[in-house]
């Protein structure tokens, strides 16, 4: 018991976010008599967090290493009007039906496009020297500019067939089971492996059940989710920009924990000059951040030009405000070197949470903006109350 | 009159959760005098300083301090009610503005208003009015950024006694200071007492103790041992009492045979990396045996910190002169070149650049050490922890797990950390910047045990040291600089400290 207490008191920023975030929900349900939690709510509650929160994922590295990019959102933006461009007008004329390959070529151009923007600011921020807030502040002034010459200021159609699929598409609800299946067996493959690995290097395991327990709780959720998702009558599966956020989530959590990259990303915002003199690479590693960053923006801008089936002039307009405060409630400290990925999914599913919420409740859009900034507010300052009274005692 | 008390400890206890930090305190000091405070880390020192300048106000802790004939009672977080009482505390760092001048700095906080507005002029006067007072050599228009260090530390004093201050506290005033800047202090410290400021003197330093105090309090576990007129004390008897051992010896000797010559630096000349036209190196040439303890002495300034990190690679442009690692002329570009080349470096100041201090001990460890466990796809964690244990353990850190942060460690355990993480890499080179600054006379010991240890088993030490008799009690043989030259190389046998303190100054 007194374990548990203590492993409470170490996690609270975790559980703090958790609890939030199961509160938000239950008032929600309890608003609207239920209407939250049906399947149709929950399937889209997730596909709507999506964009933001694959940015998320690469602003939670960002911010651990004491920068921060205000261009994600018109970055994203960017893309989406440029795939949009591909689409409407030029791969008809080049692959005629070929919605398929039309699909796939715009899927490259929307990630070259991210990265090489990501590149070319990490490029100026790692090895130029210019602050990132002032590079990414810059940017977004011209990606703006850059919207608008792409658009002319019009509408540009991107719900072509096989494209539009990418963020308003089902995976089958069948295949959905296998795909549940595969990464649960995956999950226990892991644990198991993992506590194989420990026993051969002779250090203590934790108790199997401990490990179970948690490989089953992860299990559950998985299947309680896919449960819900298959049972929407109209468009039963898991949407596929759901999909790939897990993926995303999934391998930057890896990368963030199991990597040099990783490792290298926390030490920095730890101690810049202690990391530095340990002869690491700084510049390199800042510059591939900002790279990683571009292409999840570039990601997200595919998803978002494919689930609006346009692209526009206001794109990705304040999507930058959702990303960086998903990662700030999720538990990344804008001091640095503290920050998870998991943190951030919660932190972004929270954003999305209210906005779902609010709008079922016919809110106007100001109160939406206004909830989502005391909530912001209110979690760092519960975290700060929390951290004062853990460290006294 | 002999007894006037200024300050009267009676009893004073204070507890935290588990643990005690000061337990029945008593002793008492006079107006006037300098008194030194002396004991390891964690004896209580800082908790009894806290009690004064109302970090712990009146109430949270027991017994009485009677200051000035009156019962000191400072209300919770009144840290400014201190000052108005007129006790003033220097704290170990720094806490100045760099980017403000003097007189902005002393005013920090209490500038004089006049109709809503700042009034400069008298700002300006009552900062010389000050530093003329207590006769500091500075000008109240100076920039902090631009003045040396002990030029930093006195106007760190003048801020602390720009309210009449009767009591001034000084916490390891001199950690960051060289020798000549030290001598500068002291006299400073004098002239406060001719003016009748009463001084607690708190540093790890023991000659200070005998070159400044009029008595000295040694805490132990949070207990006064003794409080003694220092005339009557010994530096043998002062660790003694500290350490509550007989310490027959501050140095470990040693049992080495430096071997053959494997690293060796000519009339090396280097330019700082931010103004190229200003020279920090001007011609440094010494040698290195295997197994081999070099100190490098040199005050403040002299270019020791610099030619050490330019040999690392990571902090001047090389523009003139050889470096040979076993015979071969090398380049190092960077600290990784460095390292893979044999080369470590145990930096200064380890909390700016030795530790990531939010991390744990093993990532700490790790940090430079991860292309060993590591593909690019993943980092072997439990050879990570196998690797990291082995050497934690060879270096005796104590610490509950590896997986702690490193800012919860003691100065000694952190240093060793610091320590560690250079050792994992295997390195034929160790340099070690000033290793023992700001760490307890037990923890001191072990790390010199451990050098020793290391130029036994064939690695050449290079050690910085501001403390002459560190330099001379551990090295081999000692190189001295002076004003980016390396201006003599002694055998420690027949040097003094004399002879080095010629030789940094530039007389000999």
């Amino acid at each position: 018991m007194n374990n548990l207490a203590q492993a409470f008191r170490k996690n609270i920023q975790t559980y703090t976010i958790i609890i939030a975030l199961i509160v938000i929900w239950i008032i929600f349900a309890v608003a609207t008599q239920g209407g939250y939690l049906t399947p149709q709510n929950i399937s889209n509650l997730f596909r709507q967090m999506s964009v933001t929160s694959i940015m998320a994922a690469g602003m939670v590295l960002v911010i651990v290493t004491g920068g921060i990019d205000l261009s994600v959102g018109r970055l994203a933006g960017f893309v989406s009007v440029v795939v949009a461009f591909f689409q409407a007008s030029r791969w008809n004329t080049v692959f005629p039906n070929q919605p398929a390959v039309a699909a796939l070529l715009s899927v490259l151009i929307g990630l070259g496009v991210g990265t090489v923007w990501g590149m070319g600011q990490g490029y100026i921020i790692a090895y130029l020297r210019v602050p990132a807030f002032i590079v990414t502040l810059g940017s977004m002034f011209i990606l703006q500019g850059l919207i608008l010459l792409q658009t002319e200021g019009k509408t540009i159609p991107a719900n072509q067939p096989i494209f539009s699929e990418i963020g308003q598409g089902y995976l089958p609800a069948t295949l959905g089971w296998i795909l549940t299946l595969t990464v649960i067996a995956l999950l226990f493959f892991t644990t198991f492996r993992g506590r194989r690995n420990k026993q051969k290097y002779g250090f203590p395991l934790p108790p199997l059940v401990q490990d179970v327990m948690k490989a089953v709780f992860f299990s559950a959720l998985i299947v309680i989710y896919v449960a819900l998702v298959n049972s929407y009558k109209v468009a039963p599966g898991i949407p596929y920009p759901v999909l790939l956020l897990g993926a995303v989530a999934a391998v930057m959590t890896y990368v963030t924990n199991n990597t040099r990259f990783g490792r290298y990303s926390y030490a920095i915002g730890g101690n810049r000059e202690a990391t530095r003199l340990s002869g690491i690479n700084i510049r390199k590693n800042i510059f591939l951040i900002f790279a990683l960053m571009g292409f999840l923006s570039g990601l997200a801008g595919i998803v978002l030009a494919s689930y609006v089936g346009y692209g526009t002039i206001g794109a990705g307009g304040g999507y930058e405000l959702d990303v960086i405060a998903g990662a700030i409630l999720g538990g990344t400290s804008t001091m640095g070197g503290v920050g998870t990925i998991p943190g951030a999914m919660i932190g972004g599913l929270i954003m999305a949470s209210l906005s779902t919420g609010l709008q079922m409740l016919n809110a106007p859009p100001a109160t939406t903006y206004v909830v989502k900034g005391v909530v912001l507010i209110l979690a760092v300052l519960l975290d700060v109350y929390f951290k004062k009274t853990s460290s006294k005692a | 009159m002999s007894e006037d008390i200024i300050l009267d400890f009676q009893n004073v206890t204070k507890t935290f959760p588990g643990v005690t930090a000061l337990s029945d305190v008593s002793f008492t000091v006079r107006r006037g005098e300098i008194h030194g405070l002396c004991g390891e880390n964690g004896a209580g020192k800082s908790t009894l300083m806290k009690i004064l300048s109302g970090v712990y106000p009146s109430g949270t802790y027991e017994g009485k301090v009677i200051y000035d004939g009156k019962e000191l009672k400072l209300e919770s977080s009144a840290i400014h009610q201190a000052v108005e009482e007129g006790i003033a505390i220097v704290y170990q760092e720094l806490t100045l503005v760099p980017t403000m001048t003097v007189g902005e700095n002393i005013f920090l906080g209490k500038e004089p208003v006049e109709r809503r507005s700042i009034n400069w002029d008298k700002l300006y006067s009552d900062t010389q009015t000050i530093l003329t007072k207590y006769k500091l050599d500075i000008l109240p228009q100076d920039v902090v950024r631009d003045l040396g260090v002990s030029k930093m530390q006195m106007t760190e004093i003048a801020k602390a006694l720009s309210e009449n201050a009767k009591v001034l506290i000084l916490d390891e005033p001199t950690s960051a200071l060289a020798a000549a800047e030290i001598d500068k202090l002291m006299e400073i410290l004098r002239g406060l007492k001719e003016l009748g400021v009463t001084c607690l003197y708190i540093t790890h330093k023991m000659d200070e103790f005998f070159r400044i105090t009029d008595n000295v309090t040694v805490l132990r576990d949070g207990k006064v041992v003794t409080t003694q007129p220092t005339k009557d004390l010994t530096p043998e008897k002062l660790v003694a009492y500290m350490v509550g051992r007989e310490m027959k010896e501050r140095f470990p000797k040693g049992n080495r045979q430096p071997g053959d010559v494997i690293f060796e630096v000519q009339d090396l000349h280097a330019a700082d990396p931010n103004k190229e036209d200003r020279e920090v190196l001007k011609g440094v040439t010494f040698d290195l045996r295997k197994g081999e303890i070099l100190g490098i002495a040199g005050l403040m300034g002299s270019g020791r910190t610099e030619l050490v990190m330019s040999i690392f690679g990571e902090y001047a442009k090389i523009t003139k002169g050889h470096i040979k690692l076993e015979g071969q002329e090398i380049k190092i570009k960077n600290g990784h070149d460095a390292m893979q080349k044999g080369i470590s470096l145990v930096p200064e100041d380890r909390k700016r650049y030795g530790l990531v201090l939010i991390q744990s001990i093993l990532k700490n460890i790790s940090l430079p050490n991860l292309d060993r466990f590591a593909s690019f796809m993943r980092i072997e964690q439990n050879a990570e922890v196998v690797e990291s244990l082995r050497i934690a353990k060879e270096l005796a850190i104590k610490a509950p797990s590896l997986h702690v942060a490193a800012e919860t460690l003691s100065g000694g355990n952190q240093q060793k950390v610091v320590i560690a993480k250079w050792l994992l890499s295997g390195p034929k080179i160790l340099i070690m910047d000033d290793p023992t600054r700001g760490i307890d006379v037990g923890a001191k010991y072990e790390i010199y045990k451990l050098m020793n240890d290391l130029a036994e088993q064939g690695i050449s030490v290079i050690m910085i040291s501001s403390e002459l008799e560190e330099v001379l009690g551990m090295s081999d043989r000692v190189m001295v600089m002076c004003q980016g030259r390396s201006n003599g190389l002694l055998k420690t046998a027949e040097a003094t400290q004399e002879k080095i303190m010629a030789l940094a100054t530039g007389i000999a």
